[in-house]
């Protein structure tokens, strides 16, 4: 049994092995729940995210789940941009938690360390009593075969449009493609006003530009995973967009340079009209500029020749091996997934759902355009990595910002489109070396 | 003979004029947008506020629990001042009077302590920390801070002491003072502005550090004030109107401890008290 | 000069005597115990572990395995090393040339007996009062080209109206991160120097103008003698903050754009990033060689002026 294989010598508290099951709400024939052990503590490393509301809709529910078991709860909110830091000084120091909210990129590459407790049986449990999980998540979150968390929410980018300004220049709908959506900012720059706030930074944003070049056919590797694709054809017509589109002076001036923030901020002062953002600027404008939230909609990214490329990005719960109370923390996430506190959750956060009753929840029937566009991300997104394989070197070169340096390359050092390319294949080969 | 003097004393005041404008340039601009509502600080950019409001700071004060944060940033900075000044001025004291063998070797050595940056010390030091049991307390933070200033201290006041003329120590041994005691009432007090120098350092060093503080202090209620301003950031919302009416917040009581010090920064100390 | 022996020595009891010299050495050996036991057992583990880890594909959960100079080599090979070698090299230099004059000015000026001069000294302190972050975003967003500090200023006073993109372009990125770390940093030069100035006895200035020295050889025979240990090891100290100074360039332009601002520290949180442990303490083992010598250097010139 898996279960036995998660006691660690640290617990303590040796709940016994086949305890009856302990119903946490009505429960129908399916795997016997945990045992919670009463007077024991329990660690939780939540996610912090932009929605104070939803931040503290998390706290009450794991304290309010810990008081009627019996259990002491103790929530901390740890920043997504800090998580790296603080989970690594944790492993090395053996102070992780007893479980955490973590993004799939970082559970990746710490599964395969065997830093978490597999959670198979939970994430079955789970699937089974809400209607099953959506397909795009079940693939996303089965890593080699097995289970490692239990995915609680997607993220990704969606377009978002000024539609007050765009529908007055004749452009009542969302762009398809990235040329159309060349086209249209054309039509609607002016100075400080410049449509494409479009990230060309070392930063998570500039990596929105992979997605743009895959969508035109460009890979980053091949399908093996191991050697460099960067340069190509097709690598080379995406750069002729780009190029052609920043000569047009279409982009901002600033963004070879911008951090995460840079599109949220220009969105707000109003001097962009598109924007490839999770939604966190319109949970912004709608708080601190109506008028902005008002001329705001969504839609999928615009696709390339190759198509749409629109990856998801789960967040999940997981258990580190080291901890004290799995059993507690498995209770936890199936108490986690019921749909009186995901209703509540989704209502303030900004993610889409993940089980196929979720899409039920009133949240995601439409009248928020921000959840609506998640939902359609949901159902349309491309798994993460997409047509790449999603290994280790290919989060390296990411993590590593080769592709906007191609890029800052091509318009900032006027490079022509091979040297940028051949550079960054050499680099990218240079990285996926190293995973051999 | 006026006539110069007045000008010298224009000259200078003009200069430092210009030089606190120069400074003071972009802290007008935080404290200003601290003052500014969330749509006017990025929709409509301006050197003065449009409207003015109270709001950031009332929302740093109310929700986050700013001021339990300021309140362990000032226990924290205040516990290692006082620590590192003591030890490293005996250190700093032997390193400069006294002719050792070693004293060359252990001069090098403490500053080895900073040839790695802090970005990949925080491992093993959180390592190290969660072994001693420290790990999520102020204790532990102010143990690492103590270790990170005193390179810094020792070397310093090494400095300042040497100028302190070795006669005064002599005639104080001669007058029945221990070594000991000439440290601490000939040499110490002559040395005032660089331990005011050093005291400066020290504070302001351990008030403002984050990185090492965000790895080993997790409760909420243990955060220091930088960290409590990290979290105003979450992901990729920078809201600035809070963080500004932060940054003010936490630089109050940094500024009323440069006025102190500076205080003690006077010239001449040493004036006239070889005798003869 | 007699030495006295603290602690009761018992005479009854027949144990050698420490000779002078040795309870000397003793003494001065204590009095730097406590921070050599501080430093060796805080910071001795961490610095031989970083080097350590750079010889190895130590990755965070998983202790890896030794693989000699593999790191070094990648690092070596990449694109960005050389431009990180000469941005750091420019970046220290330029800086630490700025904040000297900057500090020594400020330190020169206030040092005079003037009405008010508590007030400027506090003003002057202030690019400390906050966290490096908060001031490097500050500074982000006075280099915006819309709407940006810098650029309504130019606008505002007729000099130029455009969009000046100060952190995205090759030319001006630079210069931009070096001035923002300039107006962060020369309040430690400012403060060092001041106290450096403060501890001349006065006398000696007194001495130097009866013989007739005008304000330059004052200052040559006087002033610089009296602070240039502290200045020594202002500069040294510094110069290794500096080099290893991250947030400046991350807050600021995250290393970019291009390779133009790009440092070791950035490299090496790219690595930390990826959970590469091995490869980060590589980036900045490759810097201790430099820093080393640096280190050397100063204090043998720091020892030398300074022979009792």
């Amino acid at each position: 049994m898996s279960r036995a294989s998660s006691w660690t010598r640290r617990h303590i508290l040796g709940a016994s092995a086949g305890a009856a099951a302990l119903a946490i709400g009505a429960r129908h024939g399916a795997l016997a729940a945990p045992a919670v052990q009463k007077g024991s503590t329990l660690t939780y490393w939540g996610g912090l995210i932009f929605s104070d509301q939803a931040n503290k809709t998390l706290t009450d529910a794991i304290n309010k789940w810990g008081a009627d078991h019996g259990v002491r709860t103790e929530v901390v909110m740890i920043n997504q941009n800090d998580t790296v830091q603080k989970v690594s000084a944790a492993i090395a120091s053996g102070t992780m938690p007893d479980a955490l909210d973590v993004g799939l990129d970082l559970l990746i590459v710490l599964a395969r360390q065997g830093v978490f407790l597999p959670v198979d049986d939970t994430y079955n449990a789970i699937g089974k009593d809400h209607g099953g999980w959506l397909p795009p998540v079940d693939k996303a979150s089965n890593l080699n075969g097995g289970r490692f968390g239990i995915p609680f929410g997607i993220s990704g980018n969606m377009l978002l449009r000024r539609n007050d300004v765009l529908s007055k220049a004749g452009f009542p709908n969302a762009p398809t493609t990235w040329a159309e959506l060349v086209t249209q900012s054309e039509k609607i720059v002016k100075p400080p006003f410049f449509p494409m706030g479009f990230c060309l930074g070392n930063a998570g944003d500039g990596n929105t530009q992979v997605n743009v070049l895959q969508s035109y056919g460009g890979r980053i590797a091949d399908d093996s995973g191991k050697e460099a694709a960067i340069k190509s054809d097709a690598t080379r017509a995406y750069l002729t967009w780009l190029k052609d589109a920043y000569d047009k002076k279409l982009f901002p001036p600033g963004v070879t340079a911008w951090d995460g923030a840079g599109d949220n901020n220009a969105y707000a002062a109003g001097t962009i009209a598109f924007a490839a953002n999770t939604g966190s600027v319109g949970i912004a404008a709608r708080k601190d500029d109506p008028d902005l939230y008002q001329g705001t909609l969504y839609s999928a990214l615009p696709g390339g020749p190759k198509g749409v490329i629109s990856p998801i990005g789960p967040q999940l719960r997981s258990i580190p091996k080291t901890s004290k109370n799995p059993d507690g923390a498995k209770a936890l996430f199936e108490y986690l997934a019921q749909p009186g506190y995901t209703g509540a959750y989704y209502a303030n956060a900004i993610y889409g759902p993940v089980l196929a009753n979720e899409e039920q929840l009133s949240v995601f029937g439409g009248k928020d355009p921000i959840l609506a566009g998640l939902l359609d991300l949901v159902k349309k997104g491309t798994a993460p990595g997409f047509p790449d394989v999603y290994n280790a070197a290919y989060a390296d070169v990411m993590n590593s910002f080769l592709i906007p340096k191609m890029i800052q390359r091509v318009v900032v050092d006027h490079w022509d489109f091979d040297r940028a390319m051949d550079e960054t294949q050499a680099q990218i080969q240079a990285t996926y070396n190293k995973y051999t | 003979m006026r006539r110069t003097l007045l000008l010298n004393r224009l000259g200078t005041y003009a200069a430092l004029v210009f030089a606190a404008l120069l400074i003071l340039f972009p802290l007008y601009w935080m404290a200003t947008t601290s003052l500014k509502i969330p749509r006017d600080i990025l929709r409509t950019p301006s050197l003065w506020p449009h409207a003015f409001t109270w709001n950031n700071y009332r929302i740093l004060i109310e929700n986050d629990g700013f001021l339990t944060a300021i309140r362990n940033s000032f226990l924290v900075s205040a516990t290692v001042t006082v620590i590192s000044v003591a030890i490293s001025s005996l250190a700093a004291y032997s390193l400069a009077r006294f002719r050792t063998r070693f004293r060359g070797v252990i001069g090098r050595l403490i500053l080895f302590a900073y040839l790695t940056p802090a970005s990949l010390l925080f491992i093993p030091l959180s390592i190290i920390m969660a072994q001693l049991q420290l790990g999520d307390s102020l204790v532990g933070l102010v143990l690492v801070y103590l270790t990170f200033s005193l390179p810094l201290s020792t070397w310093l006041l090494q400095s300042y002491f040497r100028s302190v003329p070795r006669e005064l120590e002599e005639q104080g041994t001669i007058d029945g003072l221990s070594r000991i005691g000439a440290l601490l009432r000939i040499v110490l007090p002559l040395s005032a502005p660089g331990l005011a120098a050093v005291s400066i350092f020290t504070f302001t060093g351990a008030w403002n550090e984050l990185l090492l503080a965000l790895v080993l202090i997790t409760s909420a209620g243990k955060r220091t004030a930088p960290l409590a301003l990290n979290f105003l950031i979450s992901s990729d919302t920078l809201p600035y109107g809070p963080l500004m009416a932060g940054a003010v917040l936490s630089s109050v009581p940094l500024i009323l401890l440069y006025f102190l010090a500076q205080r003690f920064m006077v010239q001449g100390m040493t004036a006239g008290s070889v005798k003869g | 000069m007699s030495v006295t022996t603290h602690g009761a020595v018992a005479a009854s009891v027949k144990r050698p005597r420490l000779s002078a010299t040795a309870q000397h050495a003793l003494f001065a050996y204590g009095l730097v115990v406590p921070t050599v036991l501080l430093l060796l057992g805080l910071i001795g583990y961490p610095f031989l572990y970083a080097i350590f880890i750079s010889f190895t594909n130590r990755v965070v959960g998983n202790a890896g395995h030794f693989v000699g100079l593999a790191n070094f080599r990648f690092l070596v090979n990449s694109p960005d090393f050389r431009a990180s070698v000469w941005n750091t090299i420019t970046i220290v230099v330029v800086s630490d040339a700025a904040k000297l004059a900057i500090g020594l000015s400020l330190a020169l000026l206030v040092n005079q007996r003037l009405p008010g001069r508590g007030i400027f000294r506090s003003i002057l302190m202030l690019p400390w009062a906050m966290p490096a972050f908060v001031v490097f975003l500050t500074w982000r967003v006075i280099y915006q080209p819309i709407g940006g500090g810098l650029n309504l200023i130019l606008t505002g006073a007729g000099l130029y109206s455009g969009y000046i993109d100060w952190l995205g372009e090759r030319a001006t990125a630079l210069p931009a991160v070096i001035v923002a770390t300039v107006w962060r940093g020369f309040p430690f030069w400012f403060i060092s120097i001041l106290a450096a100035l403060q501890t001349i006895p006065g006398e000696q200035y007194e001495a130097a103008r009866v013989d007739g020295a005008n304000a330059w050889q004052r200052f040559r025979a006087v002033t610089f003698p009296g602070i240039r240990q502290v200045v020594i090891i202002t500069t040294l100290l510094s110069s290794i903050w500096t080099a290893n100074s991250f947030e400046n360039v991350w807050l600021l332009t995250q290393g970019g754009p291009s390779d133009s601002t790009m440092v070791f520290p950035v490299l090496a949180y790219f690595g930390m990033q990826t959970m590469q442990l091995g490869q980060a303490a590589a980036v900045s083992v490759t810097m201790l060689p430099v820093l080393a010598i640096l280190v050397f250097a100063a204090t043998a010139m720091a020892q030398r002026g300074a022979e009792d």
